[in-house]
């Protein structure tokens, strides 16, 4: 069953891209993420160009943070202090990496910048996963989990502020630098940006683990929002068949997710995520390094 | 007066728990027995990164044996000994029934109730539901009694 993505410029089978939907979402139901970061790449790897991926992968973004924002909300594990401080910075970043993204096109770079990204951060991301389930299920880890609440040189830099929920007294400028990187992520990747800021909240800023996941989908939430407004705007490259069609299956497979999310313990999940990480980057450069099956194209110059 | 009477108290965030301890408190005192207090932590489900779901365990149980410490200093005001400490991690209902299978010193179990909107969810479940699964007497002290009727009760 194809249908005709008006934006994209392309048929896809409407099937293919509703079980990527429902599969996507299945493992942010299961994880509590957003799954941007496996849903970008999979659109590019089935041949959608990487501006009209990104944009509709942010999209699908907000669909899962919502939801997610909703219920920790209402359990109260939302700092309103530190979401504020990320968003504002979170929104300038992304802002600022839109621009970026807007340039690398202009150039006609666009492509080979997104894969490269994906490849990078994928690549890097895929192998700590890996790499953690595995001691993890080798029972080599260490009896006490690592806890660097140690102030360093960067919570004592100046315009200290208190972050009354996460118990914290330090400056703005280290989670100012944490919204403002995970916003040019966003918008160059298409990403809600999750995976990266929780470890980064809790390991660079210190916050207590109960209100990180909140707050960073506080973040997220609005991040990617911005994310789809400026790059509707600015690019044009928001398919509405391909995110209504990929959030019909996301929020599917959020629910199935969810549900199985409370019963499957396990490393074994985590180490297939970061093989399907990995995998998914290897895809990535492989495309990257082969010889193209034509080296040269006719069409309007861009 | 046997020793090894065991009130069992669960503390949870609701504001009618510091009834439920002191009327354990208090009978404990002048009955005799001891109070135990009991934690169930909620547990942290998948994450994407092992290192931070096993550091939000580590830091739930933390906040529980702080609080279960505070609280173990109110007791022992009150009754004069120790309580007996027991955190578990997962379903409330689930690991109040496997404690009170598994640990025979175990004679009451104390819960209040809410003030307003029914009985609060423990309390419905442990009387409904899973009323038979319970291996020892359940005492259930109203949400409303000040602390001069608790006196005056125990």
């Amino acid at each position: 069953m194809s249908v005709y993505l008006p934006i994209a410029e392309m048929s896809v089978d409407a099937l293919l891209l509703l079980s990527i939907g429902l599969g996507v979402g299945w493992l942010s139901g299961l994880f509590g993420v957003g799954g941007g970061f496996l849903l970008t790449p999979l659109l590019i790897l089935i041949g959608i160009p990487a501006p009209v991926a990104v944009a509709s992968g942010a999209n699908q973004t907000i669909g899962a943070s919502v939801s997610g924002l909703i219920a920790q909300w209402r359990r109260g594990n939302v700092d309103p202090r530190m979401g504020a401080v990320l968003l504002v910075a979170g929104l300038a970043g992304s802002a600022a990496g839109t621009q970026l993204f807007v340039f690398l096109r202009s150039l006609g770079q666009i492509d080979l910048a997104v894969s490269l990204f994906y490849v990078v951060v994928l690549g890097t991301v895929g192998a700590l996963m890996v790499r953690e389930s595995v001691r993890a299920i080798l029972r080599r880890r260490h009896a006490k989990p690592a806890r660097t609440h140690q102030h360093s040189w960067l919570h004592g830099l100046p315009f200290k502020m208190r972050f009354r929920k996460s118990r914290l007294y330090i400056s703005v400028i280290p989670p100012m630098l944490v919204g403002f990187g995970i916003g040019i992520l966003s918008a160059i990747m298409g990403v809600g940006g999750g995976f990266m800021l929780v470890p980064a909240m809790i390991y660079l800023l210190g916050m207590p683990t109960g209100t990180t996941i909140g707050t960073s989908l506080f973040q997220v939430t609005f991040v990617s929002a911005n994310v789809t407004l400026l790059q509707a705007l600015q690019t044009g490259s928001v398919d509405i068949v391909l995110t209504l069609l990929l959030l019909a299956g996301g929020v599917a497979g959020a629910q199935f997710g969810a549900a199985m999310g409370s019963r499957l313990r396990g490393e074994e999940t985590r180490a297939l995520l970061g093989l399907l990480v990995l995998a998914v980057a290897a895809r990535l450069l492989w495309d990257l390094l082969q010889t193209p099956g034509s080296l040269y194209f006719l069409g309007p110059a861009t | 007066m046997p020793q090894d009477r065991v009130f069992l108290v669960v503390v949870d965030d609701s504001p009618e728990r510091a009834v439920a301890l002191r009327y354990a408190c208090l009978r404990a005192r002048k009955s005799g027995g001891r109070v135990a207090l009991m934690r169930i932590t909620e547990p942290v489900g998948l994450q994407e990164w092992a290192g931070v779901g096993a550091l939000m365990q580590e830091e739930r149980r933390q906040e529980a044996e702080q609080l279960l410490s505070a609280l173990a200093a109110q007791v022992q005001e009150l009754t004069g000994g120790l309580p007996l400490l027991i955190i578990r991690e997962g379903d409330a209902v689930e690991q109040i029934l496997e404690v009170l299978a598994e640990d025979p010193r175990i004679s009451i179990l104390v819960l209040a109730t809410a003030t307003e909107g029914g009985p609060g969810p423990l309390i419905s479940a442990l009387s409904g539901r899973h009323a038979g699964r319970l291996r020892c007497p359940m005492t259930i002290v109203p949400g409303g009694l000040d602390d001069a009727e608790l006196d005056r009760v125990t």
